[in-house]
């Protein structure tokens, strides 16, 4: 099999992988404006909870070895789980506060699995790991079969996105985006919408986690480092914060742009130089789409009427906001 | 006891860099996540002066601050300014790039393996039960000295009245006639300093390595929440507080959760007293 067809196969798997993620932040920050840096710790969670239910692990005190599918439907609830025990307390915090907040959680949740090796063999990790359908195939075609799962979790996860981007709940978190004044007034429960939509995305992460466990065939804390988070913002702002199909695109360039650059590997010298470009490419391209495009790729307004332009800096201060509620309506209340 | 002292050399490099942080915070009105790698950069850069010019410490720590301050500057006006009025979001995720790209540069340019500033700490000074050498006093002299100068320039200065004027409020102040561009120079080149200026002392103390950055942003962010995270004041003694509890900390709990300790505290900070801190935020977002 050619090289090229490995490295297509591997892009579209993490850009796959990625573009879940990313969706699932779309949600959060998108559509609810919850700016949640925790993305990496309930992947984690996810990713262990689904080990830990499946797998056969020597010297662990807890394996009971469940099968493949409640594995991954598990992990799914328990990270939605852990998501509302995050979002309970945290949802009460605004800007710069619920940032902080979410990414000390991530960063506790990894010290945590990091230190209870009792039940998650510390540092050193857990490795080769079963994958499903492995039996089927052998070797290097294992590649496509994981890509056909990636490409239907992505599509499911689409589907589902766009359902809740229609429902009355998805106008809801848009609508308590953009004004939660005339929201709360209009008898939305403001800290329950975000909650859900908070607890929706925590159950998207974690049963996208097992596929990534899949990609790599191990897993250890440091997989789980903020960069997840960073990566998947990034494919987020570059796609188009709120659109639906923005985040897939965006994941999918990054993921080309930066493993492309394995392609340039000379010698195991240049090796760590070569990887010292990730961050800068992807720290260029954040800087470059929140300066020049900052609604990024696929701005959010072709996928259904919205009050104002979604972008990270989305609010123009010039100019009466063009709300779909009339704000004075809103506020006044004495008809 | 040996913790307490490990604690004040610890609280101390995480009080000069969380107070740079802080005045950045309130001053441009947003979290540089970037911050932390101008401490990573004032780190290398600091063995790199000792190693290829053979320079003393002090005289490689101050170039370190004074390179990594000018580059605060020049990197506010390229990166920063262009995004200011799309507000502190575009700005955060702009400083988080910038950490990203900061690091990577950092990674090609330096040598990333795990180094030790080659200084001499001189002799033990016995404390009873605990002792502290020379060496050590000197960095907690130095980081304490750079935080007094901070409040002198704050307060007994034009530039640093301008300064405390933008942080109450810009528009107020630009209309009194502060000189609000030259004051954000100010402000990126003190902030900028005081962060290349940790990394030198936290280098000295420890090692320099690729990770410094990332690692020290945590903290950072950690002591700047539980100070309040633009109270200038506050973030000091959360600091000095963060740097004790983590390392006396050790003593009752694994050392593996030392830098736990950091992030509960972020945690239980804000979940105690979120009304207070949330005021703060509603009314920094009215005025934006």
């Amino acid at each position: 099999m050619p090289g090229w067809v490995l490295f297509v196969t591997g892009v579209l798997t993490l850009a796959g992988i990625y573009g879940a993620l990313a969706m699932a932040l779309n949600l959060e920050a998108g559509w609810a404006g919850l700016w949640d840096l925790g993305t990496a710790g309930l992947f984690a969670v996810g990713g262990y909870s689904f080990v830990i239910l499946t797998a056969e692990i020597p010297e662990v005190s807890f394996a009971p070895e469940l099968p493949m599918m409640a594995g991954v439907v598990a992990a799914g609830l328990i990270t939605a789980v852990v998501a509302a025990m995050i979002g309970l307390p945290s949802l009460r915090l605004r800007g710069e506060y619920f940032m902080i907040t979410t990414f000390a959680f991530a960063e506790v949740i990894r010290h945590l699995i990091t230190n209870e090796g009792e039940i998650t063999r510390g540092s050193s990790g857990i490795s080769g790991l079963e994958r499903p359908f492995d039996d089927l195939v052998s070797g290097r075609d294992y590649n496509f079969v994981l890509l056909g799962i990636v490409v239907v979790a992505v599509i499911a996860v689409y589907l589902v996105l766009r359902q809740t981007a229609k429902s009355p709940f998805g106008r809801a978190l848009r609508a308590l985006r953009d004004n939660e004044a005339a929201a709360l007034a209009l008898g939305k429960n403001v800290t329950r919408q975000r909650l859900k939509a908070f607890v929706l995305a925590g159950l998207i992460i974690g049963m996208i986690a097992p596929i990534y466990v899949w990609y790599i065939r191990s897993i250890f804390p440091h997989l789980y480092v903020s960069d997840i988070t960073f990566v998947t913002w990034t494919a987020l702002v570059v796609g188009g914060i709120g659109s639906l199909r923005g985040p897939l695109l965006g994941a999918l360039i990054l993921m080309s742009v930066t493993e492309a650059t394995h392609f340039l590997q000379v010698d195991a010298d240049k090796a760590t130089l070569i990887a010292s470009f990730h961050p800068i490419i992807i720290g260029v391209a954040l800087i470059a789409i929140l300066r020049f495009r900052p609604e990024g790729l696929l701005p959010a307004r072709r996928d259904y009427p919205v009050a104002r332009p979604t972008g990270l800096g989305g609010a123009e201060p010039p100019g009466p906001p063009r709300t779909l509620v009339p704000q004075g309506d809103a506020a006044g209340g004495g008809h | 006891m040996q913790n307490i002292v490990f604690g004040i050399l610890t609280g101390s490099t995480l009080a000069v860099a969380t107070v740079g942080f802080a005045l950045v915070r309130q001053t441009e009105g947003f979290v540089n996540i970037a911050h932390g790698q101008y401490l990573a950069l004032g780190a290398f850069l600091g063995l790199f002066f000792m190693e290829s010019w053979g320079v003393s410490v002090f005289l490689a720590g101050f170039l370190a601050v004074v390179a990594v301050a000018v580059l605060g500057v020049v990197v506010a006006r390229l990166v920063f300014d262009p995004v200011r009025e799309r507000g502190a979001l575009v700005l955060f995720f702009s400083s988080i790039g910038l950490a990203y790209a900061l690091y990577g540069i950092n990674q090609v340019v330096f040598d990333p393996a795990v180094r030790a500033y080659p200084v001499n700490f001189g002799k033990n000074i016995d404390l009873g039960s605990a002792s502290i050498t020379v060496g050590e006093l000197v960095v907690i002299g130095i980081a304490a000295a750079s935080v007094i100068l901070l409040h002198v320039f704050l307060t007994r200065t034009t530039l640093g009245t301008w300064v405390r004027a933008v942080a109450a409020n810009p528009e107020l102040a630009e209309v009194r006639g502060v000189r609000v561009r030259l004051t954000s120079g100010v402000v990126w080149f003190i902030g900028a300093g005081l962060a290349a200026l940790a990394g030198v002392l936290i280098g000295v103390l420890g090692t320099v390595h690729s990770e410094i950055g990332w690692a020290n942003i945590l903290m950072i962010l950690a002591a700047a929440v539980v100070g309040g995270l633009g109270n200038i004041y506050g973030v000091i003694a959360a600091g000095l507080l963060l740097g004790l509890a983590m390392d006396l900390s050790t003593l009752v709990i694994p050392t593996e959760y030392r830098l736990t300790v950091a992030f509960a505290a972020i945690i239980i900070t804000l979940l105690l007293r979120p009304e207070g801190l949330f005021t703060v935020a509603r009314r920094k977002e009215e005025v934006a």
